[in-house]
């Protein structure tokens, strides 16, 4: 037999067990019954000596159990099968059709059961070593030795069936997952799945090109360069948010904020919080802590990747654009395949109020700050204006990437330091240059660097939806086109606060200018295109909602 | 002819109010006409009376646009009646027209403040009636 071998070897559970079984075969307490002449005793003593078992398991070792089982094996064998499902006879059977194999040894050869089993066992250990992936070759749970047979061809025939099997065998098996033989299911599930079936746990990849047809005719080489720039524009914007908080203490405020993502209303968007420095380097901290409150809304989707923020605000007005009058493909076809969409539509959403509240707060602290030159006011103005007063989703969508864009360019710029200098210096006595519609020419070269990298994106998307390769030019002009939409969006909101007599852009603002854009009209109303085309969470900020507790958010 | 007739009976206010368009329409059309004649003698270029149909036409729709966006503005400032910021705010657009009108609109603020002041004093004193026909004689 192999216990010669096994002595020799590295001893594996099941040599110990046998070891033991051998030597203490005869304490059996079912030997005790049998020696007895008392059958009344039988029943009563083989749940006395399940207890037994069940006790001695617990407190004693476990070879010792499998021992037993594997001193039984050799009964079972000569007496057949065993009705009763006694732990022992569910060891047993482990140890019938589990291989012999040591966790050192990946392939054992010995087998202590008898032929038949032998052959099966060698084989399943053979199948455990096939793959070669798990570090520990530990025996197979199959299912009781009545199905081992069987389940050995048809694992060799059909791989569904074994799969199936092993399911079943789990099941059975699990009460014996104390043991050292049974491993936690998942490993042996693995180890079986592997071994027979090649399968990984890992969800398939589909290929992009099932999802996003478009990009299955770009040629590959544009699509690393695009992840190349992405990445690029996210260490960009992983830079630039590090730096507003070096600037000022108070940007420290809404930069915390920023980073937690769990609180849908929480969220001040990073890309405004530097916009607003650009007007107010010094802010007022009540104007800026509006600000930053009131930039929640821009939600936790509102991060400042800016290169997923177009994306995702794209993505997410997939429906919203295909309404707006936009000419631009890559808003009116945004689709929702990109991840973070909806946080940034939750975002766009609240921009209504945000916008409002912040534009609001912004355009105070502008008039606050004065303007100091009128470039410069323009500029602040402008920032302020396209990171925040939105009229159309479209622009709000912009804008945020704007925003978060545009800090980290600002970030880079000379513009941002002379700002921020001369920002808390001039008085307010030019708060009527604010009010006013700011000319686009003397502020256009500054207004464009700051947010060029968050149009590039939204270029990139056009592209993407273009199905068709551009021409770097085309894309320039392209983000010309949408800087000068959104410049005038801002400005048409502007105007429109100013002509309410109200110095901060409102809900009621950017309704108007959704109106004149044909977006909202005596059929369609705001309410309707909000539940549209946002998501819950945004929604609820916009549109009253009765919470618990007798509340109504917002508060209308 | 049908239909009109069923209009006629069912919707009469309809029937008389599509009436009255075709005639705004055709007043329009025609003072459209006669303004593009004299732009035509201007530049000495001739024009098609299809093209002229389609001035006239999209001068229409376009009066329709702004009253409708005049309404929104006015009642966007929470008025009822239609103002010159109103007017001001929609030809904002274009920075001539804007500029033109705001002008037009100062004049006629200016006129009728000077009015007003006219008849304030005409009512309390007459001695400053040279100062004032000076002063409108100057604006003029």
């Amino acid at each position: 037999m192999a216990d010669g071998d096994i002595s020799d070897n590295e001893p594996t559970t099941r040599t110990l067990l046998r070891r033991v079984l051998d030597t203490e075969a005869p304490r059996t307490p079912r030997r005790r019954q049998s020696t007895r002449a008392g059958v009344q005793r039988t029943p009563l003593g083989t749940p006395f000596s399940m207890r037994l078992r069940s006790q001695t398991k617990t407190t004693a070792g476990r070879q010792p159990h499998r021992a037993r089982s594997i001193g039984r094996l050799a009964h079972i064998q000569t007496r057949g099968q065993l009705k009763e499902q006694t732990p022992r006879t569910l060891l047993e059977n482990i140890l019938l059709t589990a291989p012999e194999s040591s966790m050192v040894m990946p392939e054992s050869a010995v087998k202590p059961v008898p032929a038949p089993q032998v052959v099966q066992v060698v084989q399943f250990s053979r199948r455990e070593s096939s793959p070669g992936s798990l570090e520990l070759q530990l025996p197979e749970l199959n299912a009781p030795t009545t199905l081992a047979p069987g389940r050995l061809t048809s694992g060799r025939r059909k791989k569904r069936l074994r799969l199936s099997e092993f399911q079943q065998g789990m099941d059975q098996e699990l009460p014996l997952s104390q043991g050292p033989v049974t491993e936690p299911p998942g490993n042996t599930g693995a180890s079986s799945l592997s071994s027979s079936l090649n399968l990984t746990f890992a969800t398939p990849l589909l290929p992009q090109s099932v999802q996003r047809p478009g990009l299955a005719r770009r040629p590959p080489t544009r699509r690393a360069v695009d992840v190349g720039i992405f990445l690029q524009d996210l260490q960009d914007t992983s830079v630039a948010t590090a730096f507003p908080g070096d600037r000022t203490p108070v940007a420290t405020l809404p930069t915390d904020t920023v980073l937690e993502d769990t609180q849908p209303f929480s969220q001040p968007l990073i890309g405004r919080s530097p916009s607003v420095h650009h007007s107010l380097p010094y802010p007022s901290l009540s104007a800026e802590r509006t600000v930053s409150r009131r930039t929640r809304s821009s939600g936790p989707g509102l991060q400042n990747n800016s290169p997923g923020k177009p994306a995702q605000l794209l993505a997410g007005k997939a429906e919203e654009v295909d309404a707006l009058a936009m000419r631009f493909p890559n808003t009116s076809s945004g689709t929702s395949g990109v991840d973070g969409l909806e946080p940034l539509l939750g975002g766009v959403g609240e921009e209504v109020e945000e916008r409002m509240e912040e534009s609001m707060s912004l355009s105070e602290v502008k008039e606050a700050t004065g303007a100091q030159a009128s470039a410069r006011a323009e500029e602040p103005e402008a920032h302020t204006e396209v990171a925040e007063a939105e009229g159309s989703w479209g622009a709000i969508e912009e804008k945020e990437l704007e925003g978060s864009s545009g800090d980290k360019d600002t970030e880079g710029r000379t513009a941002r330091p002379e700002l921020a200098s001369s920002t808390p210096e001039f008085p307010r006595a030019r708060q009527l240059e604010f009010l006013e519609p700011a000319p686009p020419t003397s502020t256009a070269v500054l207004r464009q660097d700051p947010y060029k990298m968050g149009l590039s994106h939204y270029a990139k998307l056009f592209s993407f939806y273009a199905k068709m390769p551009m021409e770097k030019k085309a894309l320039e002009m392209v983000e010309k086109c949408l800087d000068k939409y959104f410049q005038r969006l801002c400005d048409d909101l502007d105007v429109f606060a100013a002509h309410a007599g109200r110095k901060t852009v409102r809900l009621e603002d950017l309704e108007l200018l959704m109106r004149r854009q044909g977006l909202v009209t005596d059929r369609v109303s705001l309410h309707v295109l909000v539940e549209q085309h946002l998501p819950l969470e945004y929604r609820q900020l916009l549109i009253p909602c009765a919470f618990s507790g007798n509340t109504v958010f917002p508060a209308q | 002819m049908e239909n009109d007739g069923k209009r006629s009976c069912l919707q009469p206010p309809h029937e008389v109010f599509w009436f009255l368009l075709q005639r705004l329409k055709a007043a329009v059309h025609y003072t459209v006409g006669c303004l593009c004649e004299e732009v035509a003698s201007d530049k000495e270029v001739q024009l098609s009376r299809q093209t002229i149909a389609a001035i006239s036409e999209v001068t229409f729709r376009q009066c329709e646009s702004f009253a409708k966006d005049l309404e929104m503005f006015a009642r966007h400032a929470k008025r009822s009646t239609i103002n010159t910021e109103d007017v001001k705010l929609l030809a904002r657009r274009s920075n001539s027209l804007l500029k033109y009108i705001t002008e037009k609109s100062e004049e006629f603020n200016v006129e009728r403040k000077t009015k007003k002041k006219k008849k304030l004093e005409d009512e309390n004193k007459d001695s400053l009636e040279p100062a004032e026909a000076g002063g409108v004689g100057s604006e003029n």
